[in-house]
């Protein structure tokens, strides 16, 4: 427990990245198949077609997918501390797991149908898009959003309360006093 | 009305030109120093600084690059497009507030002058201004280019011009470029990008609306054709895999607020409330300009794959070849007026933040202050950054491409360790700043330099940023904790 309350967001932050850097040494170090990245197409100049998607998922197994789990949770860490400390309370810690949830949510959901299309060429298309298409604009592209949303709301609250502008404020009339730096 | 397509087209261009040349005259009677030629006094008002933010961070690359991509490999260029709300978000979260209070406070002019404030550290004041001066030549180098070429197309359409050369058309499109620059400095700037700002989104509107009726079905049956030809195209990852897709959403997503002509930008509003209303508005701006991206390249590519118009020459033609068949002369006259405004909004900023490098941060960290009459300085400097740039430019293929890819992935990598974690952990140090600057550089030279091929297309920029973040935590994690000057310490408690 002692341990626990030690633990400094900058310290999860690291750990983040050493998880993204381990994931990112196993793809650098996986053979890609063939056509991993696209191939030409046969009769048209400039223009690639994907290769076999099964097998590349298959070469990187689950890394794509945990990959992208690390770096929404480390946007998510980051961004809680551009909240000051003494500002975070219980509903902004309630708000962040909803929106990193339904981040990842959208990330899973949008994995879950790209996978069922490659093993079974099926899909359905909605408002103009196939179904993994519409989970990246409007669940990856929404569940940040939704932190816009969140600034916008409780600015007032989280980002510059009164008091906080006031503080200030009054740093800037004590430099001014002193004619230099506080 | 077909007939008159191209001199509709020229007006346009020719008008939005004259009005960036009306500015600049306009900015140059409330340009009296070097405070309000590089932040504008910090007087803005939220809807210039909103519209130039985003306008900023979508360049000609957004208008013309971006539905190329789209063409050529499908939706894995996307990924740096819907990181936007994220990419924002780590903006204001992070550093809008925290950047504002430092100038503030420390009355500072420039990113470099910013980390120094936050550091005390004059290697990693030029440590920052020689990143950015790198990173400017670069990208300013590759907007004039695109700037000359899209020019040049459009002119050559013509009987008059019709033999006009690449020098002559990057000499007309710089000297514009050139004049709001010198004459109105940071403020012509952020007033054209104004201008730009909704020059662009009316366009990205304008577009998608033409772009659903390209096909009966809308964009419903051009992603039917794409499924029945590849598949891959149309998903969320592209014919480039998951990986690079991913990739790039980490090095846009995390890295747009380590740009330093964004983060300067998010010194120059008159209050700090402001940004309440700045985030949503460049949010929003943003999305609307950047559908254009998606709409070209995806109708675009449906018919070429299926098989209902000719295959393109270059991926690049995607834009253009879709406003000269698809789009009324009126709003094609609009979309090319809005991509040299997405073009110039970059490269202004470009020129600013660059112009401050050599005349005041660099100056200061080697000689402990900037020069005399900087005013003079940074208007002098701007023109030789500008003819410069253009020599690279016309001049040197291999410089620009090599200046040019180094450009977002540097900044990003170099710049959000030191600013993004810097302003938000007090146990950042300056030896931490100064490694992670310096490891973003080599691993960026050396992957550019060498031409590495990444397996699975991963962004170099992206290995690049993920690397300086771990050694910037890590390097400052192995030092004791110095106590920073009163007044950064207690603007980071707010």
């Amino acid at each position: 427990m002692k341990f626990l309350n030690s633990v400094q967001p900058i310290h999860v932050v690291l750990a983040l990245l050493l998880v993204i850097a381990g994931i990112t040494a196993f793809v650098l170090l996986s053979e890609p198949p063939a056509g991993a990245t696209g191939v030409p197409h046969e009769t048209i100049a400039g223009l690639s077609v994907g290769g076999d998607a099964g097998l590349t998922l298959e070469a990187l197994g689950s890394a794509p997918f945990y990959f992208q789990i690390a770096v929404i949770l480390l946007s998510g860490v980051l961004l809680y501390m551009g909240v000051a400390a003494h500002r975070r309370d219980h509903r902004l810690r309630l708000f962040f797991l909803l929106g990193i949830g339904f981040a990842i949510f959208s990330w899973v959901a949008l994995f879950l149908t790209y996978e069922l299309w490659v093993t079974s060429g099926k899909t359905t298309v909605f408002m103009g898009f196939p179904t993994p298409t519409n989970w990246m604009f409007w669940g990856i592209w929404g569940s940040f959003a939704a932190f816009d949303l969140f600034y916008v709301i409780f600015f007032r609250r989280y980002f510059l309360p009164p008091e906080d502008e006031q503080a200030f404020n009054d740093l800037m009339d004590e430099i001014k006093a002193e004619g230099g730096d506080a | 009305m077909e007939e008159l397509r191209q001199p509709i087209i020229l007006s346009c261009v020719a008008a939005y030109m004259g009005l960036c040349i009306w500015v600049g005259i306009w900015a140059m009677r409330r340009t009296k120093s070097a405070g309000d030629f590089f932040v504008a006094g910090r007087g803005l008002g939220p809807v210039v600084v909103s519209l130039a933010v985003f306008s900023s961070t979508l360049s000609g690359f957004g208008f013309v690059g971006g539905p190329g991509l789209v063409y050529a490999t499908g939706m894995s260029s996307i990924w740096m497009a819907v990181c936007s709300a994220l990419g924002y978000a780590t903006g204001f979260y992070l550093v809008a507030k925290r950047i504002r209070m430092v100038a503030e406070v420390r009355d500072t002019m420039s990113l470099p002058d910013v980390v120094f404030a936050r550091y005390g550290s004059e290697t990693a004041r030029l440590l920052t201004a020689g990143t950015i001066l790198l990173g400017v030549l670069g990208y300013l180098a590759t907007q004039i280019l695109a700037m000359a070429l899209v020019l040049q197309s459009i002119l050559s359409a013509t009987e008059m011009f019709a033999d006009i050369s690449l020098l002559a058309s990057v000499v007309v499109s710089s000297a514009v470029l050139i004049f709001y620059c010198v004459t109105g400095g940071i403020l012509a700037s952020v007033y054209t990008d104004l201008v730009q700002g909704i020059v662009m989104i009316v366009a990205g509107a304008l577009v998608v609306i033409t772009a659903a009726s390209v096909f009966d079905g809308g964009f419903a049956e051009a992603s039917s054709i794409m499924l029945a030809n590849d598949g891959d195209d149309i998903m969320p990852f592209g014919t480039l895999g998951t990986m690079a897709s991913l990739s790039w959403y980490f090095l846009f997503g995390l890295g747009l607020a380590g740009q330093p002509h964004v983060a300067t930008k998010m010194m120059m509003n008159r209050n700090l409330a402001d940004n309440r209303i700045i985030l949503p508005m460049t949010v929003l701006g943003y999305v609307v300009a950047a559908m254009l991206w998606v709409s070209i390249g995806v109708i675009m590519r449906a018919l070429v794959i299926g098989d209902i118009a000719l295959p393109l020459g270059a991926a690049d033609e995607a834009a253009p070849v879709f406003l000269s068949t698809y789009a009324h002369p009126l709003l094609a006259g609009i979309v090319f007026a809005g991509l040299f405004a997405a073009i110039m909004s970059t490269a202004d900023g470009f020129l600013n933040i660059g112009a401050a490098a050599i005349i005041h941060d660099i100056p200061k960290a080697i000689r402990g202050r900037s020069l005399n009459n900087e005013l003079f300085w940074a208007r002098t400097a701007t023109i030789v950054l500008s003819i410069v740039a253009a020599s690279i430019a016309l001049y040197s293929d291999k410089l620009v491409g090599l200046l040019g890819a180094f450009g977002w992935g540097t900044f990003a990598a170099a710049l959000v360790p030191v600013v993004l974690i810097g302003l938000n952990w007090k146990g950042a140090s300056a030896r931490g700043a100064i490694v992670a600057i310096a490891s973003s550089l080599a691993i960026n030279f050396a992957i550019q330099l060498w031409q590495i091929e990444i397996p699975y297309k991963m962004s170099g920029g992206f290995l690049a940023m993920l690397t300086s973040m771990i050694l910037f935590i890590v390097v400052s994690m192995m030092e004791k904790q110095k106590p920073l000057p009163k007044d950064i310490d207690r603007v980071m408690d707010l």
